[in-house]
């Protein structure tokens, strides 16, 4: 028997939409391996950049902080309440961008980075890089952080 | 650069993306063999009662879709030669929307009043040259920087753009419901298309050199704190926006025009502040402005009529209510009535009547897809935007640049928004605005300013995955 011309019509349109979901289909596919191996690529960045130390908050002052609360400090950590900063600290005597703490050959230095109410380490103002130990407090705006191992 | 052997380019051939070219390819040509013979039904040439290989088109009519799928063809081995490490998911996607959309020009041209039987060739040509300009962005945009350090001149071009289309719009019949247009000779040029691309390329510029600004302190009077204001800087530049917002809306009444710019603007700063209360309380704002301006203006309240229109108890309508359907609800009634008639597989391309819906080559396009490819094919539709969308903001999300970021996740956000108005608008959840949806109605200026947005996001992913690869 010949095939109807509307039955073959019907089936085009069945294939038409059954292949719009099978591309649908390799999309997620697709995007499922990328995502994994994207995954795996910051799981490697996470293991070569292992967490240095802690800041752990003492005296929260005025903020919102409760005391004992824990940030991780990455070599190169910045402090502020803007959002590019490694630890976003939302508090009103806080600036934008407060205060700088790096790792250098084992040892923190702790900089002011233009705020304004103050970076301290041990209560010296902090205006040029100064060493802190593990122990240290240091004081960002009115918070006072203890620094940890 | 790496050493250019053979093998390496083989390896670094984009298969991924020429993979997931294949089924879009298939999906095209079926599509064009059901228009072309549902085309010879309608016209009686064919008998519906047997299939012989004789009767089957000729390989001519396949030609348009032959086209798409070899440029297409060539971009993909250009790119590899090129942009290896570019995004290959994007282009697939967009380039299965573009072979629709001019499917579905060639289907709906011949049938149009008056008819346009060029419709589909014009909208393949836009394509083309679509195409040609997303290539040239793509190789122009060396440093993406440059559109960051002149985004000044964005600024003054898209205030000339908002310029042109006012005095325009207040020269023209204001009553029309496609005054966003500008015939310049023989072309029929959109404006707010590349309006939207200077908008989002100036924001994206203008907060990330104010990151710290905008991330900064609540609005203050005194000691007075309004927790859900932004800082004093924010606040001018959001009322200037609502102010242009505004006078797009209530002076040349484009809502969409003014839904758009004002979305993109409420985005991009949600996105610079990383503040979604900034975002909700300008969206309030607007809807409240929105309301007085409802209750004021009368024109503005013709444009929300239809949203009240009952059109499921049309066994009930009054004389007046006749009328309306007929006039001035003409349009959506039509549109609703023909994805109602779709159903959840369609008509079939070609075997239905799209055209009964005024202008459904660009503003109601979604209605003829609703018609021809039923709900099942909308969803699929629906589904291809969201990976577009997805992608995009994959690739902001991937980059560590702060311009990049906003400017490839503002430059998705723009998709998405359209999207959203012009489909809420065919449904009759938001009242009919002229934007076009992206790939699929029929225009040029559109066509051509997406593909820009196409090529920036691949250039924003390239960059990244060069810098990833510590090549650049």
């Amino acid at each position: 028997m010949p095939l109807q011309l509307d039955v073959f019509l019907l089936i085009l349109r069945l294939l038409f939409i059954i292949l719009l979901y099978l591309f649908l289909m390799q999309v997620v596919i697709t995007i499922r391996s990328d995502l994994k191996k994207t995954a795996a690529v910051s799981a490697d960045e996470f293991k070569a950049a292992p967490v240095l130390g802690h800041l752990v908050v003492v005296d929260s002052g005025p903020s919102s902080l409760l005391p004992g609360t824990r940030f991780d400090l990455e070599p190169k950590t910045t402090i502020g309440r803007a959002p590019t900063s490694t630890i976003r600290l939302t508090d009103n005597f806080i600036s934008s961008a407060h205060t700088s703490i790096e790792n250098r050959h084992g040892t923190w230095y702790v900089r002011d980075i233009g705020s304004m109410y103050g970076t301290y380490v041990n209560n010296l103002p902090a205006r040029e890089a100064l060493p802190a130990r593990p122990g240290d407090i240091v004081k960002i705006g009115f918070i006072s952080f203890k620094l940890a191992q | 650069m790496a050493k250019r052997t053979p093998l390496s380019t083989i390896k670094k051939y984009r298969w991924q993306e020429l993979g997931l070219f294949i089924i879009p390819f298939i999906i095209l040509l079926i599509a064009m063999t059901q228009l072309l013979l549902a085309r010879s039904v309608r016209a009686g040439l064919v008998p519906t009662s047997s299939l012989s290989t004789k009767k089957l088109p000729t390989i001519e009519g396949l030609i348009p879709v032959l086209g798409i799928i070899t440029i297409f063809f060539c971009i993909n081995v250009l790119l590899s030669f090129t942009f290896p490490r570019a995004d290959q998911i994007l282009l697939p996607l967009v380039g299965l929307l573009s072979g629709i959309g001019v499917l579905m020009a060639l289907r709906i041209g011949p049938n149009l009043v008056p008819a346009s039987p060029s419709l589909g060739t014009r909208q393949l040509i836009w394509v083309v040259v679509g195409l040609v300009t997303f290539l040239i962005t793509l190789f122009a945009l060396r440093r993406i920087e440059w559109l960051k350090n002149t985004y000044y001149l964005w600024a003054i071009l898209g205030i000339f753009m908002v310029g042109i289309t006012l005095a325009h719009s207040l020269r023209a019949n204001l009553n029309s419901p496609t005054h966003d247009q500008l015939n310049i000779g023989p072309l029929n040029l959109q404006p707010s298309e590349l309006l939207k691309i200077f908008l989002v390329v100036f924001f994206a510029a203008y907060l990330s050199k104010n990151i710290d600004e905008f991330a900064g302190d609540d609005f203050r009077i005194g000691s007075l704190r309004l927790p859900f204001l932004p800082p004093a800087k924010i606040l001018v530049t959001l009322l200037i926006m609502l102010g242009l917002a505004l006078v797009l809306f209530l002076g040349i009444r484009e809502l969409g025009l003014a839904l758009l710019v004002y979305g993109i603007f409420l985005c991009m700063m949600y996105l610079g502040s990383g503040s979604i209360r900034y975002a909700v309380s300008g969206l309030v704002f607007f809807i409240i402005l929105g309301f007085i301006g409802y209750a004021l203006f009368g024109y503005v309240r013709a444009r929300f009529d239809v949203l009240g229109f009952d059109i499921v108890n049309w066994q009930n309508w009054s004389a007046a209510d006749q009328y309306f359907a007929e006039n001035g609800g003409v349009q959506i009634v039509q549109g609703l009535i023909a994805l109602s008639s779709g159903g959840i597989i369609g008509a079939g391309i070609g075997l239905g009547h799209p055209t009964f819906v005024p202008v459904v080559q660009s503003d109601m396009i979604f209605t003829a897809l609703g018609e021809e490819l039923g709900l099942a094919g909308l969803f699929a539709i629906l589904g291809i935007y969201l990976f577009i969308i997805y992608r995009g903001y994959r690739i902001a999300m991937e980059t560590t640049d702060t311009f990049s970021k906003l400017l490839a996740s503002g430059l998705t956000s723009i998709f998405a928004i359209q999207t959203i108005i012009i489909i809420a608008g065919n449904m009759k959840i938001l009242p009919l605005t002229g934007i076009p949806l992206p790939f699929l109605s029929y225009g040029g200026s559109s066509i051509i300013a997406n593909y820009i947005i196409i090529g920036i996001l691949l250039r924003i992913s390239h960059n990244t995955a060069m810098e990833r690869a510590g090549l650049a």
